[in-house]
């Protein structure tokens, strides 16, 4: 064999294994929706589990063509701003050689698949604060709004080789802490403020009533799920290279094994701090989780784990409290903390790196820095309330956002789908004796 | 719709339609176009469903 025989081998092989790394990444990020689709449901009341469903899964199918349409030239085109790099989007557009089968270009359909999944879990992060009352319509084009252009906006910003937020300011977020969750919790939260809180959610006098789901096992089962799915989300966040040591987005060297420690410190780290702080609450304990490894996301690669460990306990401990606040003080209605759990601990994550893993180099890029990281934060909260805002506000306008007061009374499942989630054993009927006479008294969207 | 290759020697582009740009934009227009019509499909069921409800008719 000669050498040049040798080396198309290595290369060859080398191209092969990191499809095969990236399409099993892809496999289990599914998982993620899964989690979701499970959480979601159990945070339903029966009369709406199906809807709940429905919902989320058309996130994901209507994500997928879009961020084929425009998404994936959105990342490779916008990383100076507001201005394309048409030269550099070309490999994106959907017309293009790489958007299809095409035997010299291994890479590029792994890595859209990867983008997708990371565009779904943003979809669905979203998806569980709007439950039981949005329209599926309104939510499919918020959902593909989200997913196909303002988090991928951000991402090709801040989660980019060449992003504007790292050549400029040393913004540094290893596993996309900030083009995701707090992308995704800070365009909820502006979402929930528009479409307003469930009939029954809050008494005239602003007290709020608890609307439990159906199923606190299978919410608990989904969350863990989505940690499980979350191994596949943080391998797709590390760049292969034949040959050569694994890179973070950014370039710079990383392990997987680094990401092994940290994930699990902050893990743990998350569920114990939200287990004490909510005293023992099984909804925010594994949702303390998910915030534990989102708090140690930015600095997956860096942090020595018992930091990571103590970074997410503060983490995990931050999204009950700030779940309430959001409930009680601003009276809005986010069923599944999404915006504590992915912006709150999102936020935390990015501004912990700018105060614990300070000075650490960048190529062609400064390194990170505490006022870098601030920058950072207030960008990706900007970007993904105020889209958020805008776009609810104008489905709002036009009838499109929420479901008439009768079918949401009713149950979505009775009054838009052909089918029912349980047999007629377990009715809408019996879940409203359970959850309760205010949460079906018939109050209006307006009694807060 | 004939294949964009002859032969897998040097192959690269293969999908159908690679050599036909046209084409390739029709097949998008009518994803496209798909993607909206389900929204709007969407959109008036839950209009309809929604009289329904209100009239006394849910229907499922």
């Amino acid at each position: 064999m000669s050498p040049e025989e040798l080396q198309k081998m290595i290369e060859m092989s080398g191209a092969i294994n990191m499809e095969i790394f990236y399409w099993w990444c892809t496999a289990v990020m599914i998982l993620i929706h899964a989690g979701f689709l499970a959480y979601e449901m159990g945070a339903s009341r029966v009369k709406n589990t199906l809807a709940s469903a429905v919902k989320n899964i058309l996130a994901f199918a209507f994500i997928v063509p879009t961020f084929f349409f425009f998404g994936w030239w959105i990342y490779l085109s916008m990383y100076n701003g507001l201005s394309p790099d048409f030269a550099a989007g070309a490999a994106g557009v959907p017309w293009g050689a790489s958007m299809g089968p095409n035997l010299a270009d291994n890479a590029s359909g792994v890595f859209w698949a990867a983008f997708v999944m990371f565009s779904a879990t943003t979809a669905s992060i979203m998806s569980g604060a709007v439950i039981e009352r949005i329209r599926i319509s309104g939510f499919i084009m918020l959902a593909i709004l989200l997913g196909s252009v303002v988090w991928i906006l951000a991402a090709s910003w801040g989660w980019h080789p060449t992003g504007w937020l790292t050549t400029k300011f040393g913004f540094h977020d290893t596993a996309a802490a900030g083009c995701v969750h707090m992308i995704a919790g800070w365009f909820a939260l502006a979402v929930v403020i528009n479409l307003g809180p469930r009939l029954g959610k809050f008494n005239a006098d602003g007290s709020a009533n608890d609307l439990p789901g159906h199923s606190m096992p299978m919410t608990t089962i989904g969350l863990m799920m989505i940690i499980v799915g979350f191994f596949g989300f943080l391998g797709g966040c590390i760049i292969y290279k034949t040959g050569a040591q694994w890179v973070t987005i950014y370039n710079t060297p990383a392990t997987l094994s680094a990401f092994a420690f940290n994930t699990l410190m902050g893990f743990a780290g998350g569920v114990i701090g939200a287990f004490v702080i909510s005293r023992g609450n099984p909804f925010w304990m594994m949702s303390g989780g998910l915030a534990g490894i989102v708090s140690v996301a930015p600095g997956l690669e860096l942090y020595y784990p018992p930091l990571a460990f103590v970074i997410a306990l503060v983490g995990g401990g931050l999204i009950k409290p700030l779940g309430d606040i959001i409930e009680r003080r601003f009276k809005l209605d986010d069923p599944v903390g999404a915006f504590a759990v992915h912006a709150g601990s999102g936020t935390w994550g990015i501004i912990a790196l700018g105060i614990f893993a300070t000075g650490y180099p960048h190529i062609d890029a400064p390194a990170t820095s505490f006022g870098g990281q601030l920058l950072g934060a207030a960008v990706m909260a900007s970007l993904g309330f105020s889209t958020g805002y805008v776009s609810s506000r104008l489905l709002k306008s036009v009838g499109l956002l929420r479901v008439a007061p009768e079918s949401e009374l009713l149950g979505l499942d009775a009054a838009e789908l052909p089918a029912h989630p349980y047999p007629e054993s377990v009715s809408a009927t019996a879940a409203a004796v359970r959850t309760g006479p205010t949460a079906e008294a018939g109050l209006s969207p307006q009694a807060v | 719709m004939s294949s964009p290759i002859s032969t897998w020697d040097g192959a690269t582009v293969y999908y159908t339609s690679a050599d036909a740009h046209g084409l390739l934009m029709v097949w998008i227009a009518l994803a496209s176009a798909a993607v909206i019509g389900a929204i709007v499909h969407t959109c008036m069921h839950e209009n309809k469903s929604a009289t329904a409800v209100r009239n006394g008719n849910g229907k499922h």
